[in-house]
């Protein structure tokens, strides 16, 4: 791990992970995280960039993630960017997601069993006007759990 | 005749002396190491260089025409401007060098290595440039008229507006290389490869690309009028406003093309239909489009759309069944609702407004799903067998969990 300086200004420096070093444990920084190798554990960082070399595994809190390498684990961000790969078993909680859309017979991103949690929650805009009398307007969820929004006609 | 000897040369590059404006025409200074040296502006018109090391020298707007370059190592060397023309380069190593605006008309390059070398504006009428390595090479708005490329590795070079008309392209490897605006008219290229290449806007008439792999290139609105294309692969390829109604596509190998306009493979036709669409007939073949507008409620429906067809919904469905064929493109508009649904196929699915499920997984198996940045999608996903492409734009709600393809 090294710590890389963009010139001698210091808002540029950031933690750099350079392809081929693996770290296992829990990492806290102020600066950004750079990963072009591997990091197994608890991640902590304003903003986390992993390259296509780069594999973040674990539970990550941040706020910009921006990834085009491997994802597994727990994310919550409040901006992420995807490509590369996201592997089973993946939880993304973030404010906002953006997933490019590739040309044809190209995957941006190639994702396992995965849950997002993205913005706020999705509600049945026209459920009021369209729900039986009485029922309670619930938000709906992913596999069915509360997933009526009051929509039955 | 040279004002300076062979040794002279040698020993003021050694003392880091300049050698600029220097009258060197005709010395030999063959197998010299004259690496960071500053020739610029010098006149070395026929001098011999070969197997020489020019690592970094400074040959910027220096005259080299008819220079003897063979084998020499001219690794990031400032050639920007220089006037080579008829000069002898190959199996020079010009990895990263600077020939921008560089003259290498009826230059000899055979066997170069180019790799990201910077060659925008350069002249190259003529050149021979045959298995030259010009892999990651800036090209743009060079010309290249009537060179020989034969065997060459162009891989992820930028040819944006190069001027290619007449070269000969045998067998040379363009993959992912950006020949966008390009003219390509009466090149040669039997048995070259353009996988995912982008020929966007390019002039290709009177083309040969007989045998060409075209496989993901994105030819939208390029002329293809008059190429001849037997046993070309056309799979994938990215066609909208293209002209190949005069191409002749006989033989051509293409499962699908992409006829999108955004090359984004929402839009394709495959199978019988491909020859149509070369053949600019497949205007004639209907496309079914439904829509369901605003205010409207459907209930308890199962709809099953063809192949090939556009749906657009700006209603309210409610615990309907959707099936679409192949290459089906539903649209869920910024009114529509899909409440307690179910969609199903092997169709692109764009949503810009509600997708909420009740049974899971209530997407099932679609090539693409895009969610707009008003979009909001509830539910779970099911991959299709060979993975889903998803899109999702900034803005977006999503409680989605996206599983794999389930075995059937």
């Amino acid at each position: 791990m090294t710590n890389s300086y963009g010139g001698n200004a210091g808002p540029n420096k950031q933690t750099l992970i350079e392809e081929g070093t693996s770290l296992k444990g829990t990492l806290s920084s102020t600066c950004p995280i750079m990963v072009r190798g591997r990091i197994e554990g608890e991640l902590e960082t304003p903003s986390l960039a992993v390259s296509a070399s780069g594999a973040v595994h674990g539970k990550v809190k941040v706020g910009e993630l921006r990834s085009e390498g491997e994802l597994a684990g727990e994310f919550d961000a409040d901006t992420v960017s995807l490509s590369g790969s996201v592997k089973d078993n993946t939880v993304i909680r973030a404010k906002t997601l953006e997933v490019k859309l590739q040309s044809e017979g190209k995957m941006q991103v190639m994702f396992g069993e995965v849950e997002l949690n993205v913005g706020d929650m999705p509600g049945d805009k026209d459920a009021g006007r369209n729900k039986k009398k009485g029922k309670k307007d619930d938000d709906p969820a992913p596999g069915g759990e509360g997933g009526e929004g009051g929509a039955a006609g | 005749m040279a004002e300076l000897t062979r040794e002279q040369v040698v020993a003021r590059a050694k003392q880091g002396e300049s050698l600029a404006r220097e009258e060197l025409n005709g010395l030999d200074l063959s197998g010299t190491d004259l690496s960071g040296a500053d020739f610029s502006r010098t006149d070395l018109e026929g001098v011999n260089f070969e197997g020489a090391r020019l690592d970094g020298t400074n040959f910027k707007n220096a005259n080299l025409r008819e220079a003897f370059l063979s084998s020499a190592v001219l690794t990031n060397a400032n050639l920007e401007k220089a006037d080579l023309e008829g000069a002898n380069l190959s199996k020079a190593n010009l990895t990263g060098a600077n020939l921008n605006r560089a003259t290498l008309e009826g230059a000899k390059l055979t066997d170069a290595i180019l790799t990201s070398a910077l060659l925008t504006n350069a002249q190259l009428d003529s050149a021979e440039l045959g298995k030259a390595m010009l892999d990651g090479a800036s090209l743009a708005h060079a010309e290249l008229v009537e060179a020989y490329l034969g065997g060459a590795n162009l891989t992820g070079s930028d040819l944006s507006n190069a001027d290619l008309s007449s070269a000969n392209l045998e067998e040379a490897n363009f993959r992912q290389a950006n020949l966008s605006d390009a003219e390509l008219a009466e090149a040669a290229a039997p048995g070259a490869n353009f996988e995912g290449a982008s020929l966007l806007r390019s002039n290709l008439r009177s083309a040969n690309l007989e045998g060409c792999n075209l496989r993901d290139i994105d030819g939208r609105h390029a002329n293809f009028s008059d190429t001849r294309t037997a046993g070309a692969t056309l799979t994938g390829a990215k066609l909208f406003s293209a002209q190949t109604k005069t191409g002749r596509f006989d033989g051509v190998i293409a499962e699908w093309v992409d006829t999108s306009p955004e090359g984004t493979g929402t839009k394709r036709v495959s199978g019988d239909e491909v020859a149509a669409f070369l053949a600019g007939k497949l205007s004639e073949v209907p496309t079914a489009t439904r829509y369901f507008g605003k205010g409207d409620v459907l209930r308890d429906a199962s709809l099953e759309f063809g192949a090939g067809s556009d749906v657009e919904i700006d209603s309210r469905f409610e615990k309907c069944k959707i099936v679409l064929s192949e290459g089906t493109n539903l649209v869920i508009g910024e009114d529509g609702v899909l409440s307690e649904c179910t969609i199903s196929g092997l169709g692109n699915i764009t949503i810009h407004g509600q997708f909420l499920e009740r049974d899971s997984p209530g997407i099932i198996g679609p090539r693409l799903l895009v969610v707009s940045e008003q979009g909001a999608v509830a539910g779970a996903v099911e991959q299709a067998a060979e993975s889903t492409q998803f899109a999702f734009a900034p803005g977006c709600s999503l409680r989605m969990k996206i599983l794999r393809a389930r075995a059937k």
